[in-house]
């Protein structure tokens, strides 16, 4: 199934990549979680019609993956898969707001245009700034770092054996595909009887897998919480860096590019 | 939803609400749990994660849908663990996948687990479901309780970007379009949720939260109250009419007081007086005098009230017993 096989390898790609020794990696998860909502608050909080205040917002996602060693290319083309949704709604825009706001080269742009255009920058830019937090910190130290910051236990476990459990239950999933896709002579798709049969048998095998592996995990001492071998400390290198990034952040936000430009 | 879609207020709103219900089912689970209730968890959100990516056809149409499932996992969890399992798929999907993104997470908490984990399943699946002996009511309780998560979330949605101020689309276009879209997406996972819970429950009905928390609520007396409830409603429907009726000056009279003039404007004047006419054309006893209509009224509603409890109670007295 090329859905699941896809999902799992967007699963290593981004697990490979988290795993690199730049600067933005070795930096600490929390203060890397701040930094992306404050520039995902600064981007959200310009408004539609002033585009030239989103562009300039384009700059962090790049700089951030030259510093930390990702390409901007492959973050890039994950960002496009959210573009349908938003696409679908913003295209509406064009249609209700009509009056003339920019010319170039002869021909009129109008409001609607331009704010469409910025609704999709907004959904790129805020998503590419995720997928660079998470392909330089992983998700593991996303969620140590969410748990640090008070999150509770009980959840941050829960994120963290989902994770852990996808690996496991995508690959029965596409070994069951495999299975039933050999035995099916070419018909393809599943209806909604065939689809139950599927997804149950795979929910019953699912269980009972997990009961095996929670009592081996209740042998060797689970208390209900995950331990994690890697310390991280706040160290002065990320109070600098919250602070500088805040300030370009807030920067860009405040200064009206129109009049450098 | 996503993050080009919503204002940084409208996010930081549905954050809150969304991590304060997060903080309330962590605290439910951690100190109602059965013992393995946090690992089953874990299991399941992967499971629905991998659930999502096998798609079923929509006979007819040769398209594919998938499921979000958040009535599958409250009939699996129960409410509470439901939305956390719910809520940590949604996490791993906008981190990894940037499916939505992390300002939007908030609002889709909202749409996708509350609105099924929180309020479709406790008051629409559960009800309709009841134990889950009988297999017609858990398939037609999926289908509803699937429309209804749905159409709550596809509301939201509208009320999120409306009020972000971000799409031009009007309210009551955007509305029609979300709504009769979900419709549908609806129908669809609800068949898909009630074929899953077929299988569950012909093969291993041990998994299902219906059967683990069958902690002996009594069915009689559950249906008893509702009888008593829904004679007491028929009573008193039937009685207010009757005495508002003796009174036809009684609701201008209200209305006077409150508002200092006994004329009122435009559209409330034509309610009023369309109340007026359907009191006058239903009263019984018109031309006593207002006091002894008045005790009278009252009397025959007391003795109706009890009269009818003495019935129900007495007809399943002798059952229980």
């Amino acid at each position: 199934m090329t859905a699941l096989e896809k999902a799992l390898s967007e699963f290593n790609e981004v697990e490979h990549a988290s795993r690199g020794g730049s600067l933005l990696h070795r930096l600490d998860a929390r203060g890397k979680t701040i930094v992306t909502l404050i520039y995902i608050i600064a981007v959200l909080s310009v408004s539609l019609d002033a585009f030239q205040g989103i562009v300039i917002f384009w700059i962090f996602p790049i700089i951030a993956c030259a510093m930390g060693g990702i390409s901007y290319g492959e973050v890039f083309r994950k960002s496009l898969y959210t573009l349908p949704f938003i696409a679908f709604i913003g295209i509406f825009n064009p249609v209700f707001q009509r009056e003339p706001m920019l010319v170039a080269g002869g021909v009129t742009i109008s409001k609607g245009w331009v704010e469409f255009v910025s609704i999709l920058l907004r959904g790129l830019l805020s998503v590419q700034i995720v997928l660079v937090l998470i392909m330089s910190t992983g998700f593991y130290r996303v969620c140590r770092g969410l748990s640090r910051m008070g999150v509770p236990s009980v959840f941050t476990t829960q994120l963290l054996l989902v994770y852990r459990y996808i690996y496991v239950l995508v690959e029965e999933a596409i070994d069951m595909d495999r299975a039933r896709k050999s035995r099916s002579y070419g018909r393809k798709g599943y209806g909604f009887g065939m689809w139950g049969t599927f997804v149950g048998q795979l929910l019953i095998r699912t269980v009972a897998r997990a009961q095996r592996i929670h009592l081996a995990m209740l042998s060797r001492g689970f208390t209900g919480e995950l331990h994690s071998l890697v310390k991280s400390r706040w160290r002065m290198r990320d109070t600098v860096f919250v602070a500088v990034s805040a300030m370009l952040f807030a920067a860009c936000r405040l200064i009206d590019m129109s009049v450098i430009f | 939803m996503a993050d080009a879609l919503v204002s940084p207020a409208v996010a930081g709103v549905a954050a809150a609400v969304s991590v304060t219900l997060l903080a309330v089912s962590a605290h439910k689970v951690k100190s109602s749990a059965t013992e393995n209730l946090v690992p089953l968890m874990g299991v399941m959100g992967a499971f629905v994660f991998a659930a999502q990516m096998i798609n079923f056809t929509i006979p007819g149409t040769g398209s594919s849908g998938h499921i979000v499932g958040g009535i599958l996992l409250g009939a699996l969890l129960g409410p509470w663990a439901a939305f956390l399992t719910l809520a940590s798929v949604l996490v791993v999907q906008c981190l990894i996948f940037a499916d939505g993104g992390l300002m939007a997470l908030g609002c889709n908490l909202l749409n996708m687990g509350v609105c099924s984990t929180l309020i479709a399943y406790p008051f629409i699946y559960r009800p309709i479901a009841g134990g889950g002996e009988k297999t017609w009511r858990v398939i037609v309780a999926a289908i509803v309780a699937s429309v209804v998560g749905l159409e709550l979330g596809a509301l939201l949605v509208t009320a999120e970007t409306e009020l972000s101020g971000v799409t031009a689309l009007p309210t009551r276009e955007f509305l029609g379009l979300m709504t009769s879209i979900h419709f549908f997406i609806g129908i669809g996972e609800g068949i898909a949720t009630a074929a899953v819970l077929y299988f569950v429950k012909l093969y291993q009905p041990s998994l299902l939260a219906g059967y683990r928390n069958m902690t002996g609520t009594h069915a009689g007396g559950y249906k008893r109250a509702a009888w008593i409830f829904l004679g007491i409603a028929l009573v008193l429907g039937v009685a207010f009419t009757w005495i508002a009726s003796a009174y036809p000056d009684g609701l201008e009279w209200s209305i006077s007081k409150i508002t200092g003039s006994a004329d009122l404007p435009g559209a409330g004047a034509a309610v009023a007086s369309t109340i007026a006419s359907v009191q006058k054309s239903t009263s019984f006893l018109p031309d006593y005098e207002s006091t002894w209509s008045g005790i009278i009224g009252c009397g025959v509603v007391v003795a109706l009230v009890w009269v009818v409890c003495a019935l129900l109670t007495k007809k399943k007295h002798p059952a229980n017993g």
